[in-house]
């Protein structure tokens, strides 16, 4: 391979898409319009009711009483914990994001609290991931404790709130969208842009052309690929950018993690190259291609839980979630990226490679060079 | 010793003469007596030729769309392969390219047989392909830049540019070119290289007359230059304007080859001369009577065959001794559609792909 006519084409390729503006559209302004329609949409930005779970160990009238004031509030939704609950397995089993303990001898201290110096501490849980919401919470929380400090003691803190910050597995939703947005712009950016080079290039003439110049197959699918690498690249990092400046996500910062993320993105880009390939093959029209690769990349977006989690669908959805390759895609970035888990990272991005390697090599395989 | 056909421009026999290579011999006509003089070509070798295509087959299921022809191009010559649309013309042409495998036959470019020195063999030729149509966000400039990389060997962009009148276009995006300048830059790119040999494939099919003229100019010019160029075309005119060498294709075969002269001579109708607006009648016979051969008469125009210059003389003066009076002469020489319709018995535009 000589890298000469590699560094060429390259330089070719980056020149003419940023001279599109189609082009650029969808492989940088689209996913960051879908971050932030779809962030705005599912983040919570206009919930008016929040729920709080509250666990009442004190179950008396002053804990009812405090409990009734918060519902009073309008803006939360208490919703009541079994006093016999373990609260951190609670919290785990049920994706709580705030719980609220009222502790036992609560309308004791508050009663006794005339005489004496004694406090009493509410325990506030929150996922520190959410953050937005449980401030409201938190500050609605503390505006009544306050006013209720205000009556019992005229300004004394006998009620206090104490924080306990959780981490539960369920994440905010953009922390769930913004790796599925990265796989998702990949899938489509390298279906398309093979798709095209398999179908337009063979109908106007260009890879005849260059069967007959000396560039070889090694070095055109090398440059190729070195392009679609830049631009996968490229949208994950304004995806990412733009997730952390305008929703506050927090990516990991490790160097395996970022390894791993590095790896599952150029694995991606091998694969759906591979797959847009081998759709160039079989559909041999440019539209029709492009169609059939929306027919491939559409309900596969939709179905490998790229916008919402799996679970979320129906039992017979998720078993078939698990035989696209974009799923492992989505969730090998979610674990290296988000969730910092890194065996399932690991597992993923090895499952994302071996998809890779299926499809980019049938891809080349199986493209026809010559014409019959 | 050589044998060569030659058919007795007095009486039209086809007779056959032998003699040695470069030889040229005074000869007669067995069967008219006329005398002439025959001229046997000087045997050429491997090296005087760019390409040797012998027993070259291309079959597609039952399809035989290229069948078991055989052609050598000389160097430095136009050689046009003319045929109608599906006559199997660019898939000839394809295969000298390696762009498609031959089901069999041998193809040698420069001496080089295809098959074991293509990747050699590239740096010889350029190509424009049939329908060719380049990156659309680059411009001219970087469109020849880019296809020059490729190369080892390569050409200054700039002169090419030049050369190929491109100059005040070279900063386009070729998206935005027209048809012609496209042809052109597509010409433009098969001379990156600096090839020996240029294989043009229909590069001036959808062309409007004036961009077909300037591609024929451009191809012209290459000529000059000394490059062998391999020309398709369903075009008989571009055919008969650029070609040393034609070889008229027609359902996978070659039925004739040659040069324009020796295509018309073997099987057009030579030169007629028509005479217009005849102010007598039975002229025909007439002139038959003479000996000249009436080719077709019609509201008073009449068509005679020429097969040497003198005859104009003779019909015109046999005219004048009659005292028969006409409005206007016309010579008109055959053309290459005739030829296709001798050899076919349709014309190349009917000719159904």
């Amino acid at each position: 391979m000589r890298l000469k006519v590699i560094a060429s084409d390259f330089k070719v390729n980056i020149k003419a898409w940023s001279r599109s503006k189609g082009t650029l559209f969808w492989t940088l302004a689209f996913p960051v319009m879908l971050i932030l329609i779809f962030g705005a949409i599912f983040s919570g930005v206009g919930e008016v009711e929040y729920e709080l779970d509250v666990q009442d160990l004190d179950d008396s009238e002053m804990s009812h009483e405090f409990i009734k004031i918060l519902e009073e509030t309008g803006v939360i939704k208490v919703i009541n914990v079994s006093v016999n609950e373990d609260i951190m397995s609670y919290i785990e089993e049920n994706n709580i994001k705030r719980l609220l303990v009222i502790p036992e001898k609560y309308g004791e201290v508050i009663i006794s609290s005339f005489g004496t110096n004694a406090t009493v501490d509410l325990l506030f849980y929150f996922d520190q991931s959410e953050q937005s919401s449980n401030q409201v919470i938190r500050s609605v929380i503390s505006n009544v404790i306050q006013s209720m400090n205000m009556e019992l003691s005229h300004g004394r803190d006998i009620i206090k709130i104490e924080d306990i910050p959780t981490i539960t597995e369920d994440f905010d939703f953009i922390d769930f969208f913004i790796p599925g947005m990265i796989g998702f712009t990949i899938m489509q950016t390298c279906i398309y842009g093979s798709i095209e080079r398999n179908t337009k290039y063979r109908k106007y003439g260009i890879l005849r052309k260059l069967l007959t110049t000396p560039i070889t197959r090694a070095e055109w699918i090398f440059s190729k690929m070195l392009f679609m690498m830049f631009l996968s690249f490229l949208s994950s990092v304004i995806i990412i950018l733009v997730g952390i400046l305008v929703w506050g996500i927090t990516i990991t910062v490790d160097p395996l993690m970022i390894t791993l993320m590095i790896i599952t993105i150029s694995a991606t880009s091998f694969l759906f190259s591979g797959m847009g390939m081998l759709i160039g093959r079989f559909v041999k029209e440019e539209e029709t291609a492009d169609t059939a690769g929306g027919a491939i990349s559409f309900p596969m977006m939709f179905l490998a839980g790229t916008f919402f989690p799996l679970d979320q669908m129906p039992e017979f959805l998720q078993e078939f979630a698990r035989i696209l390759p974009l799923y492992y895609v989505n969730e090998g970035l979610r674990n290296a990226m988000i969730y910092a888990n890194q065996s399932e990272a690991l597992l993923n991005s090895f499952i994302v490679i071996i998809f890779a390697s299926i499809f980019f090599l049938a891809g080349v395989l199986l493209t026809k060079w010559n014409e019959d | 010793m050589i044998e060569k056909n030659v058919r007795c421009p007095k009486c039209h026999e086809i007779v056959s003469f032998s003699g040695e290579p470069g030889e040229r011999i005074t000869v007669t006509c067995p069967k008219c007596g006329a005398q002439g003089k025959v001229t046997f070509e000087k045997l050429t070798t491997d090296k005087d030729f760019a390409i040797e295509v012998s027993h070259l087959k291309k079959v597609y299921g039952n399809l035989i769309a290229v069948n078991d022809i055989s052609f050598s191009i000389k160097k430095g010559d136009v050689f046009a392969f003319l045929g109608p649309n599906g006559a199997g013309k660019t898939t000839t042409v394809e295969m000298i390219e390696s762009i498609r495998i031959p089901t069999a036959g041998m193809i040698k470019i420069l001496s080089k047989d295809i098959r074991t020195n293509f990747d050699d063999v590239k740096n010889d030729i350029g190509v424009l392909p049939q329908e060719f149509h380049s990156f659309e966000r680059l411009t001219v400039k970087e469109t020849l830049v880019y296809f020059s990389n490729l190369y080892k060997k390569q050409a200054n962009v700039d002169e090419i540019i030049e050369a190929m009148d491109l100059k005040g276009n070279q900063n386009q995006l070729y998206t935005n070119l027209s048809g012609g300048l496209k042809q052109r830059v597509g010409v433009a790119i098969a001379l990156v290289n600096d090839p020996e040999i240029i294989f043009l494939d229909e590069p001036t099919t959808g062309l409007d007359p004036k961009a077909r003229r300037e591609v024929w100019n451009v191809i012209a010019g290459l000529k000059k230059k000394g490059k062998t160029i391999f020309l398709t075309t369903h075009y008989m005119e571009e055919a008969e304007y650029l070609a040393d060498h034609i070889a008229i294709i027609h359902k996978g075969k070659i039925i004739a080859e040659g040069s324009l002269d020796e295509l018309l001579n073997r099987y057009g109708k030579g030169k007629i001369l028509y005479i217009k607006r005849l102010k007598t009648k039975n002229v025909k016979e007439l002139l038959q009577q003479k000996g000249f051969e009436v080719t077709s008469e019609e509201n008073g125009d009449i068509a005679v065959r020429i097969t040497y210059k003198e005859h104009v003389i003779e019909v015109l003066s046999a005219l004048r001794h009659d005292c028969i009076d006409y409005g206007s002469i016309d010579i008109k020489r055959s053309n290459l559609e005739e030829v296709f319709l001798h050899l076919t018995g349709s014309k190349l535009g009917e000719v159904a792909s």
